[in-house]
């Protein structure tokens, strides 16, 4: 206190006197020992006036606008972070009247960037939502980090000296961490930075971002099987065919490229066409590195496995010039009650959850026919289907499950299709078996709505995500989840398994996506630079690339090994529902509410990570391919059979009626 | 401060039976429940997200209600989308149309249908890349074709070119086919309705409609010729055609040969309509305004449109065997083309026209009475377009018959009015072949001199009491122009400076005043309606 007394007369003195740079001297020595400068700032703003701040704002703003052009990108960084600043200090301090005035004065000096954020901020009206709002507190509590070159930085000081802006100086230093970097402005790609500022201070997602991934694929998989099986029948042929057989050795140089460069893409295509593709597609997944399972996995069964290589036998190559043919369902007659719906590998089975409780699985293969004529999926089911809905089997095309309690968010089938999981709003999960048509086990443990749920990549465990903001691993077996990941600021909103089954990733409310390690239950990646909500997830066949889309249509690919990301891809108008790599990662479907599907190539991103030592990038960015407009039919999901063949599914929506 | 005022905190709390809520109280209230509304609408729209939609709910409000704890309002939930008014006098205040109903009338209503059931049907979207063309995907025509991709991969792939396999049917969506047909039964049985109109706005204005042209355009040509005995058809479908062409979306240009006869026949058909007392005037009117206009639009573009046009048109004319309805419309049709093609067109035939025209219009000469209307507007039409003619001419050449300018042209005029006139004349030169221009003039002189030796047959035709007075003046007027000219042409003799340009512009000059006089010779007074007053006093 008397300390504070001492410094008040010193600063008055100072003021009576003149000794303007003395005092900001003595004020900037103070900021850097206070390690919380609050006192500091209480005194900076010893008059309590409103005004001060969208003055000083105002000021800040129109001088960071004239600012010369090349540090002015940069500079223009540093007004958002006082901006909200700004608001809240004026909150926290009781003046409801001007905050709202300095909020609504100055919005749309943001509304661009932060759009979203700006619409939550403006419910805060009184210093117990700061309290209570995520958002709010966040934002609080960590500081803004914002990369300016050195001059910038000379700049800034210079005029919130020149100026005596204390104010904004108390602002700035109080919330505002500058990582000063030498040399010229960095370009706007890391905007990323300035975007997602919410959650954990940077530092930590740096850290976390640090630590290991084992990207690769599972060791003594089918497909390396199958290779290895193809790779001896190779030759036997080759010595039949030589010409084919410089094809291959080609290949096999070239196979350190992966993606294929374009010429192969052609040579593949023509070797398609003779119906012996297959080959490079494997050697292509099998260069990424072998890991290690860490979950005991399920043995699958050896007829299963039969047809799954009968399947990648038969696959369809497809890359940026042999799209792939797309089958799309249609629901019809859904009163706007369809929330979700699945459709199983081969697509004989669909799956649809609806708001009004019920899960109703449609056999395609029986659609048209007049039922009884069981096709291969199941002479299991008719029998015991017999049983329970003989009444009403002419008249229903579909199993209708029932079970739950409230909207039904997510379904999903296990890799065979025997299982059928189904989460709702109810915060249940449950499991149906397909054959028996019956629910099996109700899995509870979240404390809120399910938000989506997903089948490991070869069944048993599976892995939920709800609005009580964990994720959770769980697995057939058991009631209880195995492991819950904490630590998303929002809701969880989308789940996704990698390819090897070690991770897990969750896309959330608070716009970040994260990858958590299955075993131990950590987050081992952050993923920052999406604008809103992140709705949708989809791993590469090959482990390495994550793509995911959000609310605004954006869709990221990232590279799970460095955490970044690799490109926007830009073209959805509208929320990017569902997202689906081709069987050998050359292709991106998406799906939107747009009422299109999309097709990206994203072989070539990934060729263009790989030359980004030399900085390169820009050229050989991914590239729409086609984009497929349905009728009036937003995209719900999107599921490549193991031949590449397509499907999609989602419900007509005729918004005259 | 507040969105939500602190009067309506006040209306609720009494509504829950809290009379007097204090000031303080609901100031700090209203806040608060604003914060309320948005976190209650966040968690709603997630779960909208989450259900998939784009479009709020009631039943997400309610699951937000439900999330937070809170009881949901019972009451509003309903499959269908809201339909909220506006409440009259606010800008932004919605309310739902909640009527009441008598209940007895529900028990006693049938029970509604069944809502037919969900289903799921399966269709080909796209096949290795292409969507085909069925029912089941949106139209051809509404896809863009990524040009831009292909020609990037191209440039960078030098792969086998992306054979895109085109449709083969040109398919055309339910919905454009219904308005189509609409469209159709509009013009041909409900013309004069204000729901035709709304439709022809439709037409000038909506952008999806470039598929349906073809359409169009076959059903104006058919239905041209297939009603021409019906006014009212043809002029909606002549309205239809001024829709199509004024909508900015559709490129009409292809189709054009397929319109411009059906319009040309709605201007020079012998007869359009069955009945005597059709108006088909306006009908030639408006379509010969049609033509003009397409004239002007595309003209640049095909170089021998309105070539052929003129052709046809005075062809029609020209024919003495064509009825005077024909001759009317193309005198129309020449004259909504501009001042310069009547000069080049139509008044050169003037003289020889009026003559065959001049027993039709006299009571004694022609009896039958429908027959001389019909010339009396032929007179109408040609009077018209010489008048316009003119007064295009002498808007050009003010200083020429202005009296007033006249002492000042004499005494200087090199710096008065030689330099304007120059200029003048060589932006006239350059917006003329200067070829044709001298054919024009020549004609110009030659009828001119026609015009001197038939003038006193004419006038003396023409019972006007006033018009030998007049003749005379004109001709003192020629006379005078001419002397005015050949003075000034001395004028620039002397001064050695004169240019070919300039004896040009004189010429012209001389030309107007003779096609004053000439047109009055043909006309009479009428035409000077058509010259501004300072001229005609200049005259009279």
């Amino acid at each position: 206190m008397e300390d504070e007394e001492m410094e008040k007369k010193v600063q008055q003195y100072l003021q009576r006197k003149g000794f303007r740079l003395t005092e900001l001297a003595l004020q900037e020595e103070r900021n850097r020992l206070t390690t919380s400068a609050l006192s500091e700032v209480a005194l900076a703003r010893s008059d309590n006036d409103p005004t001060r701040y969208s003055d000083g704002y105002s000021r800040l703003k129109t001088w960071a606008y004239s600012s010369l052009d090349q540090y002015k990108k940069e500079l223009l960084r540093i007004i958002y972070p006082v901006f909200i600043h700004c608001f809240m200090d004026l909150v926290a301090e009781g003046h409801m009247q001007e905050a709202r005035s300095f909020f609504h004065t100055f919005r749309e000096d943001h509304e661009e960037m932060h759009s979203r954020d700006l619409q939550k901020l403006e419910g805060v009206l009184s210093p117990s939502h700061l309290e209570e709002m995520e958002l709010a507190r966040s934002i609080r509590q960590n500081k803004f980090k914002i990369k300016l070159c050195e001059y910038s930085y000379e700049l800034l000081l210079q005029y919130l000296q020149k100026t005596q802006a204390l104010v904004m100086l108390g602002i700035i230093n109080e919330h505002v961490t500058f990582e000063v970097s030498p040399g010229q402005p960095s370009l706007i790609f890391d905007d990323a930075d300035v975007v997602a500022l919410i959650g954990t201070s940077k530092d930590l997602a740096k850290q976390i971002n640090q630590k290991e991934v084992h990207w690769g694929l599972l060791e003594d998989s089918v497909e390396e099987r199958m290779e290895k099986a193809l790779s001896e029948s190779d030759k036997i042929e080759a010595e039949s065919k030589e010409a084919d057989a410089e094809d291959n050795k080609k290949r096999n140089s070239e196979s350190g490229k992966q993606g294929g460069s374009l010429k192969k893409a052609k040579k593949d295509k023509l070797i398609g066409a003779t119906g012996k593709n297959i080959r490079t597609e494997t050697s292509m997944v099998s260069v990424a590195p072998r890991v290690k399972r860490e979950l005991t996995l399920p043995v699958t069964p050896v007829e299963v496995e039969q047809s799954i290589l009968e399947d990648l036998r038969n696959r369809a190559q497809l890359n940026s010039l042999a799209l792939p043919s797309v089958s799309f369902y249609t629901f019809l007659n859904t009163h706007n009650g369809l929330n979700c719906s699945s459709i199983l590998h081969d697509g004989s089975l669909v799956v649809g959850g609806f708001s009004d409780s019920s899960v109703k699985v449609w056999d395609m293969s029986k659609i048209g026919q007049p039922a009884k004529t069981s096709s291969s999926q199941g002479d299991n089911e008719s029998s015991q289907g017999e049983r329970i809905s003989t009444s009403d089997e002419g008249k229903r095309p579909y199993t209708l499950f029932q079970g739950h309690s409230g909207p039904v968010y997510s379904v999903a089938f296990s890799p065979f299709g025997d299982f059928l999981l189904s989460s709702s709003s109810d915060s249940t999960i449950r499991l149906w078996s397909t054959n028996m048509n019956a629910n099996l086990v109700c899995y509870k443990g979240h404390n809120y709505p399910v938000w989506d749920v997903q089948f490991s990549p070869v069944g048993h465990y599976f892995a939920s995500a709800s609005h009580d903001r964990t994720a959770r691993i769980w697995s057939m077996d058991k009631i209880q989840p195995l492991r819950i990941m904490a630590g998303h600021l929002s809701d969880v909103d989308c789940v996704q398994w990698h390819v090897n089954c070690n991770y897990i990733a969750t896309g959330s409310s608070d716009k970040t996506v994260r990858l958590w390690d299955v075993q131990t239950g950590e987050c081992i990646r952050m993923f920052i630079g999406h604008r809103s909500m992140v709705l949708s997830l989809a791993m590469s066949p090959d482990g390495r690339y994550m793509a995911s889309g959000d609310e605004d249509g954006t869709i990221m690919i990232w590279d799970l090994s460095t955490g970044r990301c690799v490109s926007p891809l830009l073209g959805h108008s509208s929320c990017v529902w569902t997202l689906d790599f081709s069987c050998e990662g050359a292709l991106l479907a998406s799906g939107s509410a747009d009422c299109t599907v999309k097709l990206w190539d994203v072989s070539s991103s990934a060729k263009a990570l790989k030359m980004e030592d030399t900085k390169g990038g820009s050229t050989n960015r991914p590239r729409l391919l086609k984009a497929l407009p349905t009728k009036s039919t937003p995209v719900y999901s999107l599921r490549f059979s193991r031949r590449n063949l397509l499907f999609a599914a989602g419900a007509i929506s005729l918004s005259s009626s | 401060m507040s969105i939500v005022p602190k009067e309506t905190i006040e209306v609720i709390a009494q509504s829950v039976g809290i009379p007097s809520l204090g000031a303080d109280a609901s100031a700090a209230l209203a806040p608060d429940v604003e914060y309320r509304l948005r976190e209650i609408m966040q968690e709603a729209i997630k779960c909208m997200r989450h259900a998939k939609r784009t479009v709020l709910t009631v039943d997400d409000v309610e699951s937000a209600l439900t999330l937070r704890n809170v009881e949901p309002i019972y009451g509003f939930a309903s499959g269908d989308p809201l339909r909220f008014k506006r409440a009259v006098g606010h800008k932004d205040l919605f309310y739902l149309d909640d009527r009441e109903v008598d209940f007895k009338e529900i028990i006693e209503a049938p029970l509604p249908k069944a809502p037919l059931d969900t289903a799921v049907v399966a269709h080909w979207l796209a096949i290795e890349g292409v969507q085909p063309a069925i029912p089941e995907n949106p139209p051809i025509d509404a896809i863009v074709p990524p040009t831009e991709n292909k020609r990037t991969e191209h440039g960078k792939d030098e792969g086998p070119p992306v054979d895109v396999k085109l449709p083969v049917k040109h398919i055309l969506s339910r919905e454009l086919q219904m308005y189509f047909d609409k469209i159709a039964e509009l013009t041909m049985s409900r013309s004069d309705t204000s729901l035709f109109k709304e439709a022809l706005v439709s037409l000038s204005k909506d952008s999806g409609l470039h598929p349906l042209v073809p359409y169009f355009s076959y059903f104006i040509a058919d239905e041209v010729t297939r009603s021409l005995g019906d006014l009212p058809v043809l002029f909606a479908l002549m309205r239809v055609v001024q829709s199509l062409l004024r909508n900015p979306h559709i490129h009409i240009e292809p189709y054009l040969h397929q319109l411009m006869p059906s319009m040309i026949t709605c201007i020079v058909a012998k007869r359009l309509g069955h009945r005597l007392s059709d108006n088909h005037w306006e009908l030639r009117d408006f379509s010969a305004n049609l033509v003009a206009s397409v004239c002007r639009r595309f003209g640049h573009v095909y170089h021998n449109l309105q070539n052929r046009l003129t052709k046809t048109l005075v062809h029609a004319f020209l024919d003495p065997a064509k009825s005077l309805t024909q001759h009317y419309g193309a005198v129309q049709g020449l004259s909504a083309l501009g001042p310069s093609a009547i000069r080049l067109l139509l008044l050169p035939n003037l003289v020889t026209y009026m003559q065959l025209l001049e027993p039709e219009l006299q009571l004694e000469k022609q009896k039958n009475e429908m027959k001389r209307k019909e010339a009396w507007r032929v007179y109408g039409a040609l009077l018209c377009a010489a008048g316009k003619c003119l007064y295009d001419r002498l808007k050009l050449f003010p200083g020429l018959l202005s009296p007033s300018t006249r002492p000042v042209l004499r005494s200087n005029k090199r710096v008065a009015t030689n330099n304007p006139n120059k200029r003048k004349s060589s932006t006239d030169l350059s917006s003329q072949p200067p070829l044709k221009k001298m054919a024009t003039d020549a004609s110009m002189n030659s009828m001119a001199g026609n015009l001197q030796g038939a003038m006193d047959g004419f006038s003396t035709q023409l019972a006007n009491p006033g018009m030998t007075q007049a003749s005379s003046s004109s001709g003192q007027m020629v006379e005078n122009i001419t002397s005015v000219a050949i003075r000034r042409d001395q004028g620039s003799d002397h001064m050695q400076r004169v240019s070919a340009v300039l004896r040009q512009a004189w010429k012209e000059d001389q030309d107007a005043g003779h096609l004053l006089g000439s047109l009055y010779e043909v006309f009479g007074e009428a035409i000077f309606s058509f010259v501004q007053p300072p001229e005609i006093s200049f005259f009279v």
